[in-house]
């Protein structure tokens, strides 16, 4: 009998999630403008992928975004944790700070930091160029305008992980620090060998998810350069909007999310496959 | 409740909802809308919705405000037959598919109803058309020029260009003082790449070359759009478009021109509601002109921002019509256009019967006569986004940057122009091009 509390949930995902994803697997072979009647081209729009530079921009842009992702984020998060759990006065305090930016919408994020601190008329940036330093807006280079958007994404983005690990941290025997602490341990020995092999499952978790939301990400990305100038922040999800709202090529959109889809199936493969086997343990 | 006064209860309800159901249908006419500022909500509220409702007790006009995905939004909704009556597009090379799939009522009888035909400017109607029915009538229409600092101008004793090289003499000239020559940029709206685009092609290849290649006489990689488009490259390399183009919106446009940081503007008729905002307070007068030409005479490209069509799937298309038959009266021109300029002005045949208030910019109403008077002699050039296919389009926006940035050639950007449009020329996508 229990297993028909599973119904509901299973319907849910079938409805919302499965068919979905099933049409969208589907639309890759066709080609449809999202408004008449869909033509079967077989593997054309793949074709078309792969001989098109800004989808292979787009792919490197989102193997950098998660390269920045699973090392600047994970890394200030790991070491704010760890200070707030070395030294507790005050940790709650920090903790609400470092989740604030948390809390506010992405759109608001994004156009805060567009207009008050990028822009060279009325942000920061124009203040100090008015002062005489020879500032840019990084959102206008091409070869700083990834970098600008995920400086903006990784404000916002550290201090739920720090308080993710935190949380984590604060699950390791208080015993084991204190031996840890009595045999002479330094900060760094510490974190080396007792606190951060304490939280591994969850940094795996973390890193797991962080490749599949790099992958996703497309919030910050349009709202700052809509993957200008010049293609150069474009990411996979920014090229299958465009694609399908802007060039009316629905089936290329689909493509490129079933792409987006192999590298996040991927990343849920190494996540099942480290669970197994803390089970087994 | 016992269950049988329940069921009977449900039973009232469900046939009186039934009973009522055709009188109602007729009533509601919905109208979705792109941004609006909260003032500009209450225009639209005042001079449309209010006395439409008012003149028209059996049915209500109601306005929902979709913001800037509105054309995604609309195309979602066509597609599962939930979307609104009146079906708002961004163009008519948005119509065009729609029309193609039957999302869309033909308005024949209504324009006949109406009068359209006579009442509206006869261009617009053709544009309107897909297969020789009419299935759209442009909210309003506009056209590239130049705005100008005139204080600027005439303390430094320049006169407005009307040649290519003159444009060039002053442009160069403000470099050389340290004065951005073309106030413009992207952050907020990457489309405006292709205003700059749709000038290059109609003040240097000329709207002769563009009307051929529109109906696919010539390619788009003919040698009058390589002189064009490197012609734009140059000034782009010359700096003509400053160092903040990327990081500019449209409303900061003309406050950098107001504030002498630069000199010229090119850009549409709909940034005249900005001029009031910023010119006054900085002790400056605006100027408009046409765009020069390697000809010396103005070019005007003519412009489709938006337009409006009755979805098929409408309950209430009668009210629908009459809806836009409302906005398309004198009355709702000249409250709408003293409140709001440049974005309503609605393509009537006949303007002597429209009265504006006292507060309208006198530039502004010479800017739409000269338009006027430009499209009803058949001299106007064409704006990318109102004749060309939405892939095109999309491309014209995105690979003019790669152009800029060095990252593509000129030839390499037409022959991809070209490719997409011949695609979409095939696929019946192009909209319909008034014959020349």
């Amino acid at each position: 009998m229990h297993r028909f509390y599973v119904l509901p949930t299973l319907l849910i995902n079938v409805v919302i999630i499965l068919a979905p994803a099933l049409l969208t697997i589907a639309l890759a072979f066709f080609r449809w403008d999202g408004i008449g009647m869909p033509v079967f081209i077989g593997l054309d729009n793949f074709k078309a992928l792969w001989a098109d530079r800004v989808f292979w921009t787009a792919l490197a842009n989102n193997i950098l975004w998660t390269l920045m992702f699973l090392t600047v984020p994970i890394g200030i998060g790991l070491l704010a944790a760890t200070l707030l759990l070395v030294a507790r006065r005050g940790s709650m305090f920090f903790q609400v700070v470092y989740f604030l930016p948390m809390i506010i919408a992405t759109a608001i994020l994004a156009r805060i930091w567009q207009g008050m601190i990028y822009s060279p008329v009325s942000g920061v940036n124009g203040l100090l160029q008015r002062m005489g330093f020879p500032t840019l807006d990084p959102l206008t280079q091409p070869s700083t305008a990834l970098v600008g958007i995920a400086t903006v994404d990784l404000w916002h983005w550290w201090g739920f992980l720090c308080v993710i690990f935190f949380a984590a941290l604060r699950q390791v025997p208080q015993e084991q620090i204190e031996a840890a602490r009595i045999e002479g341990a330094s900060f760094w020995q510490l974190m080396r060998y007792v606190l951060l092999p304490g939280i591994r499952s969850t940094i795996t978790l973390m890193m797991i998810m962080t490749v599949i939301w790099s992958f996703l990400v497309f919030d910050f990305v349009y709202i700052l350069t809509q993957g200008g100038p010049a293609f150069s922040s474009e990411v996979l999800s920014t090229l299958a909007y465009r694609s399908a709202f802007y060039d009316l090529a629905v089936g290329k959109a689909a493509a490129v999310a079933v792409i987006i889809s192999i590298f996040g199936l991927i990343a849920t493969a190494f996540y099942i496959r480290e669970q197994s086997r803390e089970f087994e343990q | 409740m016992e269950r049988r006064t329940f069921v009977k209860s449900a039973l009232v309800l469900l046939s009186s909802t039934a009973l009522a159901a055709p009188t109602l249908a007729a009533g509601p006419i919905s109208w979705w809308y792109e941004t609006a500022t909260p003032e500009q909500q209450g225009v639209i509220s005042r001079n449309i919705i209010e006395r439409f409702n008012a003149a028209h007790p059996d049915n209500t006009l109601s306005i929902d405000y979709r913001g800037a995905q509105l054309d995604n939004q609309m195309r979602v909704a066509l597609l599962s037959g939930s979307g609104p009556d009146i079906v708002y597009t961004a163009g008519p090379s948005y119509v065009a598919p729609m029309a193609q799939a039957g999302q869309l009522l033909p308005l024949d009888s209504y324009a006949e109803q109406f009068g359209w035909y006579d009442r509206v400017l006869p261009v617009f109607i053709e544009m309107g058309k897909y297969d020789g029915q009419l299935f759209a009538l442009p909210k309003t229409y506009e056209t590239l020029g130049l705005y100008y600092n005139a204080t600027m101008f005439e303390e430094h004793g320049w006169t407005p260009p009307t040649t290519i090289a003159e444009l060039e003499t002053v442009a160069d000239a403000m470099l050389a003082e340290d004065i951005v020559p073309f106030s413009s940029g992207n952050a907020l709206w990457r489309p405006t790449n292709e205003h700059y685009v749709t000038l290059a092609i109609n003040a240097i290849a000329g709207p002769d070359n563009v009307y051929k290649a529109l109906k696919g006489e010539i390619p788009w990689t003919s040698e009058p759009f390589v002189a064009a488009i490197t012609k734009l490259n140059e000034w782009w390399a010359k700096g003509y478009f400053g160092p903040n183009y990327f990081s500019l919106n449209g409303e900061q446009q003309v406050a950098e021109l107001a504030g002498g940081r630069a000199g010229m503007m090119p850009s549409g008729t709909w940034q005249f509601q900005h001029i009031n905002t910023y010119f006054p307070p900085a002790n400056a007068e605006a100027g408009f002109i046409g765009f020069p030409s390697v000809e010396g005479e103005p070019v005007f490209p003519l412009g489709v921002g938006s337009t409006f069509s009755i979805a098929a799937t409408s309950q209430n298309p009668d009210g629908a019509a009459a809806a836009i038959d409302f906005i398309f009266s004198d009355e709702t021109y000249g409250l709408m256009n003293t409140e709001w300029q440049g974005e309503w002005n609605t393509p009537l045949s006949d303007l002597s019967g429209v009265t504006l208030g006292e507060d309208v910019l006198p530039l502004y109403t010479e800017a739409m006569q000269t338009l006027a008077q430009s499209v009803a002699q058949d001299e106007y050039g064409y704006t990318t986004w109102t004749f060309l296919p939405p892939a095109t389009v999309s491309f014209v926006v995105s690979g003019i940057e790669e152009v800029w940035l060095g990252r593509t050639t000129v030839e390499q950007y037409l022959q991809q122009w070209d490719a997409t449009f011949q695609q979409e020329l095939a696929e019946g996508k192009v909209p319909a091009i008034p014959a020349r």
